[in-house]
C-alpha cells in the first residue's frame, strides 16, 4: 500500500491515512487479509509522528476496516460494520449531502448527479472485480 | 485532562542580555507525549528559551518548569529526564567516537546499548575515529545517539538539522520517530526548535511561533492547516467593490487574486462567489506558509 500525504489539505494527517486505506479496500487495491505496514516503519518512511499512524490504525480498527492480531500486526478485514443499518445510512447521508451541495452550486441537475453517482459506484465495483481476477 | 505535570511550562519568561530583551514575555505549555515545534526566525529568542529550560541561563523574570520542576533548583532531576541536541555540537576533540559515547553514558543511569549499536550501524559512524575528524553531519549523528540511548522522557532539539545534507536530515528525523518515539509510544516528548519547518511538518503535533521574544501563535498542526487557507480566484473582469475584510491579499494580477484567510474561508469564498469568478480554488497553508504568513502579519502591525 502506498500512502501519500498532502500538507496542503485541510484534512488531518491521520484521516488522510484512514481514507487512503479505505479507498484501497473499496477499489480492490487492498483485500481482506492483506497486512498493513507496521507503525514504526510506516511512520519513519512518511516521516510522520508515530502517534499519527497509531491514531489512524485505531480509527480504522474502530470502523472495522482492519483488525489487529496480537504479535502479528494489522490486517484488512472483511468483517461487516458493527453499526446498525440506520447508523450506516446516516453516515453515508452526511457525505452525500456534501456532494449534493457541490452539485447545486455547480449546476449539476438531479439526473446528471444520479448518473454520475451510478457511474462512480460501478467504477469501484469493476476495479474490485478486476483486482480479484489478478 | 491528566493531572500529570506538563513536560514544559513557561509563564511570562523574560531574559535580558544587557538592555536587549532576548525573550520578552513568552508563555507556552507542552504536554507529555507530544511533539512540539518551536518556530522562529534567527534571533527570535528560541535558543535563549531553551537555555533557560536547561539552566544554562537564569530567567530575568517569569517562570520555567520542566516536568513540574524548577531547572535552577532541581537541575540534576531535570537533566536526568531530558536530552539536548544543540545546533553546534561539541565533543572533546581527542576522544574517539567510542570514548565520546562511553563518556556520555557515564553521566546517565540508563543506556540502551541495543539502540546504540543499531544507530552506529545505521549512521555508519567509525568507532575508532577522533571526534575532531568527524563531519558536521556525523557530529550531529553522534550527538543524537548520545541523546537517545539514555531513553530520556524528553528530547530537546535546537535547530538540529541546519547545515546538514538532505540525506542526513532525513535520517535524523526518522531516527527521532523510530528509535526514540517508538521506545515508549505516547509518552516520549519531543521539543524541536527549527526554522526548517517543512522537514518536521509530519512530526509536529503542536507548535508555538515566537517572534521578538514573544509567542505570537500557538496551535495544533491539524487545526492550523484547517484554519489557514489560501484562496485563488480568477474573475472574467476585475471585480468592482470586492469586500476584502477578513482576508489578506497576497497577490493581484489584473483579474487574478490570491488571499490568505484564517478560519473564515467559507465566508470569504461566499463573498468572492457573489462576483462570479471563473475559477476559485482553495488549499491549506503548510506550517511553513503559516509561519511566514503569521510573521508578515505581525510585522505589519508592529
Amino acid at each position: 500500500m502506498v500512502f501519500e500525504l498532502n500538507y496542503k489539505s485541510a484534512k488531518p494527517v491521520y484521516l488522510q491515512l484512514v481514507d487512503q486505506v479505505k479507498a484501497s479496500v473499496a477499489s480492490g487495491a487492498a483485500r481482506s487479509g492483506d497486512p498493513l505496514p507496521s507503525i514504526r516503519p510506516l511512520a519513519e518512511e512518511l516521516r510522520v509522528n508515530r502517534n499519527t499512524v497509531a491514531k489512524a490504525y485505531t480509527e480504522l480498527e474502530n470502523q472495522g476496516v482492519i483488525e489487529t492480531l496480537a504479535g502479528k500486526g494489522c490486517f484488512i478485514t472483511n468483517q461487516p460494520s458493527p453499526l446498525r443499518k440506520e447508523a450506516r445510512l446516516k453516515l453515508v447521508t452526511q457525505e452525500l449531502d456534501d456532494a449534493v451541495i457541490a452539485a447545486f452550486h455547480l449546476q449539476i441537475d438531479r439526473a446528471e448527479f444520479l448518473r454520475l453517482a451510478g457511474d462512480r459506484f460501478e467504477s469501484f465495483t469493476k476495479r474490485r472485480d478486476r483486482a480479484l481476477q489478478d | 485532562m491528566s493531572t500529570e505535570s506538563p513536560a514544559i511550562e513557561i509563564r511570562d519568561l523574560v531574559r535580558r542580555y544587557g538592555r536587549t530583551d532576548a525573550v520578552n514575555g513568552l508563555s507556552m505549555t507542552i504536554q507529555p507525549g507530544r511533539c512540539y515545534g518551536f518556530f522562529g526566525r534567527n534571533g527570535a529568542g528560541k535558543t535563549t528559551t531553551i537555555k533557560c529550560l536547561l539552566n544554562l541561563l537564569r530567567p530575568s523574570a517569569g517562570q520555567v518548569r520542566v516536568f513540574g520542576l524548577d531547572p535552577a533548583k532541581q537541575e540534576v532531576a531535570v537533566k536526568s529526564r531530558i536530552a539536548y541536541v544543540p545546533d553546534q555540537v561539541g565533543f572533546y576533540p581527542w576522544m574517539t567516537v567510542r570514548e565520546a559515547l562511553q563518556y556520555a553514558a557515564s553521566f546517565r543511569s540508563r543506556w540502551n546499548t541495543d539502540t546504540e549499536r543499531l544507530l552506529l550501524d545505521r549512521f555508519r559512524l567509525p568507532l575508532g575515529h577522533k571526534t575532531s575528524h568527524l563531519s558536521k553531519g556525523q557530529r550531529t549523528q553522534l550527538a543524537l545517539i548520545g541523546a537517545i540511548c539514555p531513553e530520556p522522557d524528553m528530547l530537546v532539539l535546537d535547530e538540529p538539522t541546519s547545515g546538514l545534507d538532505p540525506i542526513v536530515r532525513r535520517e535524523f528525523i526518522q531516527t527521532v520517530i523510530g528509535a526514540y518515539q517508538e521506545g515508549a509510544p505516547g509518552t516520549r516528548t519531543v521539543f524541536v526548535s527549527t526554522h526548517l519547518i517543512s522537514e518536521f511538518e509530519g512530526l509536529i503535533d503542536d507548535f508555538t511561533i515566537i517572534d521578538n521574544g514573544r509567542d505570537v501563535l500557538t496551535l495544533d498542526a491539524d487545526t492550523a492547516r484547517a484554519r489557514y487557507r489560501k484562496i485563488y480566484a480568477r474573475f472574467p473582469s476585475p471585480p468592482v467593490g470586492l469586500a476584502l475584510e477578513g482576508a489578506r491579499l497576497l497577490h493581484q494580477h489584473g483579474r487574478e487574486f490570491q488571499f490568505v484567510v484564517n478560519g473564515n474561508a467559507d465566508a470569504v469564498k461566499a463573498r468572492l462567489a457573489a462576483h462570479s469568478p471563473e475559477v476559485m480554488e482553495t488549499e491549506s497553508l503548510t506550517l511553513e506558509e503559516i509561519f511566514v504568513s503569521t510573521l508578515q502579519t505581525s510585522g505589519a502591525t508592529a
